[in-house]
């Protein structure tokens, strides 16, 4: 028993990284309509930034910050720069579009930090804990609630401000948005901005444990989709319950079942999804008019 | 001067004529590997194409099925001791099965969903690769012998000269699965699906066909990788293959076969030319930012890709002598 809680917790910590990150996608995905396959690569390139800054000042606050606030400017110059003028395209070819910024972002990494790993330390240094057999990390909890927390304020902040009723808004109808006043253009740049912060900060948190390297976020990346996916585009609470059913269930396989076949699992998990219920288990099925 | 209209008769003139080329010029090994590289992630882009430029379905895990081919030839012909041409067949064959199972799943999906769901196939295949070592003998690698024809062996030139023609085969087979219902089901397909269900057009028949068709020539140019490299192992069959082919065929151009082999020689080409290039070849990671940039301008300015240059300047070549 006490085996299985500390998977769930070591899940629940993995799973509140897919969790931002897929936040992060499904974000750009409501506003603008692109699905992100760069993300994982500028989170990446926005967490070597602050690696490189935490090595010259020695000081993590003052690294995460500038490493967000670079991820948020990175955020603002894609968008406007690869796709504010594709709008009118369609998915498949802002898919490509996002492919050839994650080509442009990867040699750029290559050429200013080099493919060499690093060690970041980890967000909170204490002494592990431990409550009834359990040893728990207090960077883990850290991780979690800070997740919690960020998740609960964006909520709330989309229910009750201006800002996150014209997000919604352009969410739900791009034209209709335009019609009533809203700047979209504005909701485009900072849906970017916010979902790279987001991205970033999952990379920051996942660096003690990948190293900061340019592979990094290769697992976070491709799990925060099928987070997204299983817990539905269509809103902005299902994506962080799937980050973490797919952190825990990705523990729990792992460690009962093979590590080996993790991946395929998990996988197959995403499949099923799709199968039984494809717009996700909190999504709900848009129908397309013709 | 006679007009040869035929496009068959073209295609084989032209093979002809590099073939000719290629068995005159002294053409160094390494020229060579580099030649029969791009006609090999040619077929493959040739068969990407079909999928993504005709019938409008995206794949991000298209390694997975070249892996697959690779992999087939290697054991067929390394363990079982099937003749080359069978083993190359067969790798065709084998990754349709896989094929199908993802057009299956891309029945219910379309866009995005269909981008996420195979760029997840691709890295499960990639993972399956790394722990059925029976079949793969994991990070150790499999290692393929050389090609036999009829007790001949195939290796240096002559690899490239059947893989000319083989290419010209395969291509000229594309273009007539294009011209039949077939392609035309592919484009209503692609502009409009349910526009094209109402026109009683088979989805599920044509997604299947569609995949099905890209996965054998994955699995062709897989078996032709294999025995010209030799050796392969899981780390190859990665992402960054996957979104090279993608590159291919949007550079080279959506929707144009000979736009496909454009692309590869692209691809391949341009980690070599920026090589060559003062100051740019100090920067390790050139190829890949060009790429890269490249990649967003053809889907931007120049949806038709690179092949375009291509025919604009064939039109004035006709028109001049009309």
């Amino acid at each position: 028993m006490t085996i299985f809680l500390q998977n769930i917790i070591s899940g629940l910590e993995t799973g509140a990284l897919y969790a931002l990150a897929a936040l992060g996608l499904v974000l750009i995905f409501r506003t603008s309509d692109v699905i992100n396959f760069a993300q994982g690569d500028i989170a990446m390139f926005s967490t070597f930034f602050g690696y490189r800054i935490f090595e010259k000042y020695m000081s993590y606050p003052l690294a995460v910050i500038l490493a967000l606030l670079f991820a948020v400017g990175l955020g603002y110059v894609l968008e406007r720069v690869f796709l504010r003028k594709a709008l009118k395209l369609g998915i498949i070819n802002k898919i490509i579009i996002t492919m050839g910024m994650l080509m442009i972002i990867q040699g750029l990494t290559v050429i200013f930090y080099g493919t060499e790993d690093y060690y970041l330390r980890k967000a909170i240094e204490m002494d592990n804990f431990d409550i009834a057999g359990i040893i728990i990390q207090p960077n883990a909890l850290f991780i979690i609630f800070l997740t919690l927390g960020i998740v609960i304020l964006f909520n709330y902040l989309l229910k009750n401000t201006k800002f996150g009723i014209s997000i919604r808004t352009t969410a739900e109808d791009e034209e209709t948005a335009r019609l009533m006043g809203i700047p979209v253009g504005k909701v485009y740049s900072r849906s970017w901005m916010i979902a790279t912060a987001l991205g970033a900060l999952a990379g920051i948190l996942v660096a003690p444990k990948t190293q900061v390297s340019i592979s990094m976020m290769l697992d976070i990346h491709l799990k925060s989709f099928i987070a997204a996916v299983v817990g539905g585009f269509s809103s902005f609470f299902g994506p962080v319950v799937g980050g973490f059913l797919i952190g825990v269930a990705d523990n729990l396989v792992g460690y009962y079942w093979s590590l080996d076949w993790k991946t395929a699992i998990v996988y197959g998990i995403l499949l099923i999804t799709l199968i039984i219920k494809p717009a996700g288990i909190f999504g709900k099925v848009v129908r397309k008019k013709v | 001067m006679i007009k040869i209209q035929s496009k068959v008769i073209k295609t084989i003139i032209l093979a002809i004529i590099v073939i000719i080329i290629v068995g005159i010029a002294p053409f160094k090994t390494s020229t060579i590997t580099i030649l029969s590289t791009v006609l090999i992630y040619g077929i493959a882009a040739m068969g990407y194409n079909v999928l993504l430029g005709y019938a409008g379905q995206i794949s991000l895990g298209h390694a997975a099925f070249i892996g697959l081919g690779a992999y087939v030839s290697a054991y067929a012909t390394d363990v079982m001791g099937i003749p080359f041409l069978f083993a190359v067949l067969l790798s065709g064959i084998i990754p349709i099965i896989l094929g199908l199972i993802l057009g299956g799943v891309a029945l219910r999906l379309e866009g995005h969903y269909l981008a996420i769901a195979t760029l997840g196939f691709g890295v499960t295949v990639q993972q399956l690769f790394k722990v059925l070592t029976k079949f793969t003998n994991g990070f150790a690698g499999r290692i393929a012998p050389s090609a036999y024809i009829f007790g001949n062996k195939i290796k240096g030139v002559g690899y490239l000269i059947m893989l000319i023609m083989i290419t010209t085969f395969l291509a000229i087979i594309i273009e007539n699965i294009l011209k039949t219902k077939t392609g035309r089901a592919f484009i209503a397909m692609r502009d409009s699906e349910h526009a094209a269900k109402a026109m009683g057009i088979d989805i599920v028949k044509y997604k299947l066909i569609a995949f099905s068709i890209s996965a054998f020539y994955a699995g062709i140019a897989g078996s032709l990788y294999m025995h010209l490299v030799k050796y392969t192992q899981p780390d190859v069959w990665g992402s960054v293959l996957s979104i090279n082919i993608l590159a291919m065929v949007v550079i080279g151009g959506l929707t144009s076969v000979g736009g496909s082999i454009l692309g590869a020689a692209f691809i391949v080409l341009m980690p070599h030319l920026v090589a060559g290039i003062p100051y740019v070849n100090t920067i390790p990671s050139a190829s890949i930012i060009i790429t890269g940039i490249v990649i967003v301008i053809i889907i931007r300015f120049m949806p038709m890709g690179l092949i375009t240059f291509v025919n604009r300047f064939k039109r004035r070549v006709t028109n001049v002598r009309g």
